[in-house]
């Protein structure tokens, strides 16, 4: 299947999904986005930190310094209360948004 | 938001541990990345080039992160500032100038801003002070007089707009008890005073209603000042008795720190007790010193109330003629009241200091035009290599920011050292007892001065330098002599402005100093050399009788007589420009009966024999008094010129009769029959029209209060400690106060205008100078621009002379337009400081002919250092420059 770049507006909102699993680092979060979606969605690598950074700005996720699993020194990133419910109003937007358009070409 | 800008605020402060971090976060990334790779079987260098693919630019990245983290513009502002004192740092002769030039502009707007906000705006310590108001009575003879107690009580009987009242009387008294005796100022108020102005002690009880009839006990508050100073601030001041005037007063309570009334006030009693045993108190035609305060009703304004007083006053006149006949009302806010007459001299002040600042600003912005112009080079390079016009204004505003900055830091220092001055030459009674200091206010005032200066002088040369034509100017190798026709024409702006601010300036300086000129040339009517005042006042109880008193007079004046070194010693009541004052009416033996409130109404001085020669009055006609004008001696009395002159027309007084009071039907006229009349004497003050006065022999009109007054060749605070021995040997309970030189008098009289005129003339003299650095500045730039051009016309055969003339042309140009726009605007403004002045006409002609003149003089001069340049021009080396 080819890759799909990705809509604007929508690497805010899977960050926080994968975020709501677990806490992650930045190259964890791209590789668990395109596994999660079978290799369809690939992150802009260029485009993930600055996001991150935005989004920690903002206080929907919060970092701290931790030991990766090949024993190194990784930023790890992870949900905040405020950034949950984002997520949670995000994802429902979204859903909607989706179903709207599907809505709409499918009575075509 | 608060937890965005902390974030914001972190990123800045820890600059580099976040950007290791990021460096770091990368980093981890770009290898997990790779690894991921190599394990998927690409060579090492294909994987090294697949992740760079993958990751796109790294400082690009980095920078969108930083951008994402929202520290940017902080970020920048910070590199500018600390670029902007770098550049700064490295030509320390502008910058010394520029600091200069603007601590001075800053320093005396806060200087005198403190004293306007300290006396004009600081709030009174009242509930809601805006709504209280002052009454007074008025009568045509006299002007604002004080009110009588029953006029008093029928206001506030009758006042609907001023619902409430009170009214606050001004005392003296004897304090006993203390180390020395001394003598303290009081009030006596109607209990009402504390509900009119919402003051509470901070110790005890406020007044209650009871108190305001005569007869109620003796109770005290005190002033905080004197309870911290003579009671040790004692916690158990309630109760404590203190002794005034050999009266036990009981404490109640203590007044607020921040507590003040428009003259000094160290305690305040019940106006029931002053009225105990005072007769004067229920007599409407008695009118000591009291004033009535008042607080207008919600929403009412003060020509409404005005309006209703003036009607209330008005049948009241009808009601009492022989009391009241011809007396009104005036009113005016409390915060007139306290302000006083000093509030023209202030308000004319804050405006020369903010001309001084427009000058220090243009000069400063002159300043900055010109190195903008050395820097053209530089400025067209960073435009080249991409920085935008905006953020080349924004680094020049640093620039700005940092020389305000540091200027007004500068400016808050000799503010420091200028309020002290001005508290210390300022009369601080004329100042309403007003706190004058660097206070928060006052701060904000700098700082908004500060801001406010940078934009006036820093955004017109950042605007020039923006302008900047990239590719001439690249081209020229940035000499200092690129600036464009419209800089070049902005400099002249500003240095015309400079001009003709300067002119107003030294125009109001010239005014100022013309009127006190004439002022201190006005003949007092007194001779104020070698002579000492200091008053006394017998209020304790063995003075009950006049004989006592005069009995003290008398051994006092003998004491005091023989004094080593004193020549003469006298005793009078009203010394001319002090307060003291005593009018009554009197009617002259035959004249026909006028209106109750149109009888003559002269001040009266009660003086002893020496009077007139200790003080030189002059003696126009018959003799002064002797000491053979005794208790018991026929009734005599001095008149001064004025009198001889309005009710005697034509006929020589000596000899004639007059009683004290209009007539009393029924009882026989004490006559006063007149010995000498004495010249005129400037009672009011030496800018005041001089009055009628009368003079009665202390012998005759026995007073307890009165200023002794010794002539000596003695220096005065060595004959004040043998006075003060020569009281205490007859009495050891009698303090002397407000000891001064009769040239102190004088001197005291004219002091706002002296400061005033101080004041006025430094910040005419600094603008002067900032004008005359601001126009030698075009004119040495304008020379150094045309350097080429003077070359070429020399080479080509012109007069050096020619030249010159040339380059003072334009200086004159400058300085003519200056002196003649100043001149307009100078006619319009002193119109404002009218009341400062003392006979000379706000459009005074000499004045200003010599103002222009010699501002004209010392523009050109200013003009002709660097004009001489131009005589030392080779044309050789000139057009070879180039």
């Amino acid at each position: 299947m080819p890759r799909i770049d990705l809509p604007q507006g929508t690497l805010d909102l899977l960050i926080l999904r994968t975020l709501a699993l677990e806490p992650q680092h930045g190259w964890g979060i791209s590789e668990r986005v395109q596994q999660m979606s079978s290799d369809v969605l690939q992150i802009q690598q260029g485009s993930l930190y600055p996001a991150l950074h935005r989004l920690e700005r903002r206080g929907w996720i919060k970092a701290r310094w931790g030991i990766s699993d090949n024993n190194r020194r990784a930023k790890y990133y992870e949900l905040t209360k405020t950034g949950r419910l984002q997520l949670a109003a995000e994802q429902d937007t979204w859903l909607r948004l989706t179903a709207a358009v599907a809505q709409v070409l499918g009575t075509s | 938001m608060l937890s965005d800008l902390l974030f914001r605020l972190r990123s800045l402060l820890r600059r580099r541990a976040v950007e290791a971090d990021l460096d770091d976060e990368l980093r981890f990334h770009r290898e997990r990345q790779l690894e991921k790779y190599l394990r998927s079987g690409l060579t090492r260098d294909e994987a090294i080039r697949r992740v760079r693919l993958d990751f796109g630019g790294l400082e690009q990245v980095k920078e969108e992160c930083r951008d994402a983290r929202g520290v940017r513009p902080l970020e920048v502002l910070v590199q500018d500032m600390r670029y902007a004192v770098r550049t700064l740092r490295k030509s320390p002769g502008f910058t010394a100038v520029a600091l200069f030039t603007l601590a001075l502009g800053i320093g005396a707007n806060t200087a005198i801003f403190s004293v306007v906000y300290g006396v004009l705006l600081h709030p009174l310590p009242f509930r809601d002070p805006s709504s209280l108001i002052v009454l007074n009575e008025t009568t045509p003879r006299v002007g604002t007089v004080s009110v009588s107690y029953p006029n008093f009580l029928d206001w506030r009987a009758q006042s609907r707009i001023i619902p409430e009242m009170a009214a606050v009387y001004g005392l003296s008294f004897n304090l006993a008890g203390t180390s020395r005796p001394e003598n303290i100022h009081g009030l006596a108020v109607s209990p009402s005073f504390f509900s009119v102005t919402g003051a509470r002690p901070v110790l005890g009880r406020i007044f209650n209603a009871s108190e305001e009839k005569a007869g109620t006990a003796p109770v005290l508050l005190l002033s905080y000042r004197l309870w911290q100073s003579h009671f040790g601030a004692d916690p158990n001041m309630l109760g404590r008795v203190v002794t005034l005037d050999t009266r036990a007063f009981t404490v109640v309570g203590v007044l607020p720190s921040d507590f003040r009334w428009t003259e000094q006030a160290d305690v305040i009693e019940p106006v029931g007790v002053w009225a105990t045993g005072n007769s004067s108190a229920a007599e409407r035609s008695e009118r000591g010193d009291m004033v009535v305060l008042g607080r207008l009703a919600p929403g009412a304004t003060l020509g409404q109330a005005r309006a209703e007083m003036e009607g209330i006053a008005a049948r009241l006149s009808r009601a009492y003629p022989a009391d009241n006949d011809q007396f009104g009302v005036t009113l005016q806010t409390l915060r007139d009241a306290f302000a006083g007459d000093i509030r023209p001299a202030i308000l004319v002040l804050l405006g020369a200091v903010i001309f001084v600042l427009l000058v220090a600003c243009a000069n400063v912005s002159n300043l900055f035009l010109m190195r903008g112009a050395g820097r053209t080079k530089e400025t067209a390079l960073r435009i080249a290599i991409g920085a935008g016009r905006g953020r080349i204004i924004v680094q020049l505003l640093a620039e700005s920011f940092v020389v305000a900055f540091f200027g007004a830091l500068g400016g808050l220092a000799l503010a420091a050292a200028g309020i002290n001055a001005i508290t210390r030459l300022m009369p601080m009674d004329s100042l309403g007892g007003a706190e004058v200091s660097l206070n928060p206010a006052v701060l904000l005032f700098s700082a908004a001065t500060m801001v406010a200066s940078m934009f006036f002088f820093g955004i017109a040369p950042a605007l020039h330098s923006a302008k900047t034509n990239l590719s001439s100017d690249l081209r020229q190798g940035g000499r200092s002599f690129s600036a464009g026709e419209g800089q070049n024409r902005w400099r002249t702006t500003l240095a015309t402005t400079e001009v003709s601010l300067a002119l107003i300036l030294l125009v109001g300086a010239g005014l100022m100093v013309k009127s006190l000129y004439l002022l201190l040339s006005v003949n007092p009517g007194f001779q104020p050399e070698r002579v000492l005042k200091m008053e006394l006042s017998l209020r304790t109880a063995q003075y009950e009788k006049d004989p006592a008193i005069l009995n003290f007079w008398r051994q006092l004046l003998d004491r005091v007589r023989a004094l080593p070194g004193v020549e003469s010693a006298a005793l009078g009541t009203a010394i001319p420009l002090t307060d003291d004052h005593w009018r009554t009416d009197i009617t002259v033996e035959g004249m026909p009966l006028p209106e109750p409130g149109s009888f003559p109404h002269p001040d009266v001085h009660i003086a002893s024999p020496a009077y007139v020669s200790t003080l030189g009055l002059r003696l126009l006609e018959g003799r002064a008094f002797t000491d053979t004008d005794t208790e018991t001696a026929p009734r005599v009395a001095l008149i001064n010129a004025l009198v001889a002159k309005r009710l005697f027309p034509g006929t020589g007084p000596v000899g004639k009769r007059f009683h004290l009071g209009p007539p009393s039907p029924g009882k026989a006229p004490k006559w006063l029959t007149i010995v000498g009349v004495v010249a005129d004497t400037r009672l009011y003050g030496l800018a005041n029209p001089s009055r009628l006065e009368i003079y009665l022999p202390y012998t005759q009109a026995v007073s307890g209060g009165m200023t002794l007054l010794v002539k000596s060749g003695v220096e005065p605070a060595a004959i004040t400690s043998t006075i003060r021995a020569a009281v205490d040997s007859l009495d050891r309970d009698q303090p002397i106060y407000r000891v001064a030189t009769m040239k102190q008098v004088v001197e005291a009289s004219v002091s706002t205008r002296r400061i005033t005129l101080i004041l006025l003339c430094l910040f005419g003299a600094l603008a002067l100078l900032l004008a005359a650095i601001g126009i030698y500045g075009v004119i040495s730039y304008s020379v150094a621009q045309r350097t080429r051009e003077i070359g070429i016309r020399v080479a080509l055969g012109a007069q050096r002379s020619d030249v010159m003339r040339l380059v003072l042309s334009q200086g004159a140009r400058i300085a003519g337009a200056g002196v003649a726009a100043g001149t307009l605007a100078s006619l319009a403004l002193t119109r404002l400081m009218s009341k400062l002045l003392f006979s000379v006409s706000t459009a005074d002609p000499p004045t200003f002919a010599a103002v222009a003149i010699g501002l004209a003089g010392i523009a050109m001069f200013a003009c002709y250092i660097p004009a001489r340049r131009t005589l030392r021009v080779d044309p050789l080396v000139a057009l070879r420059e180039e």
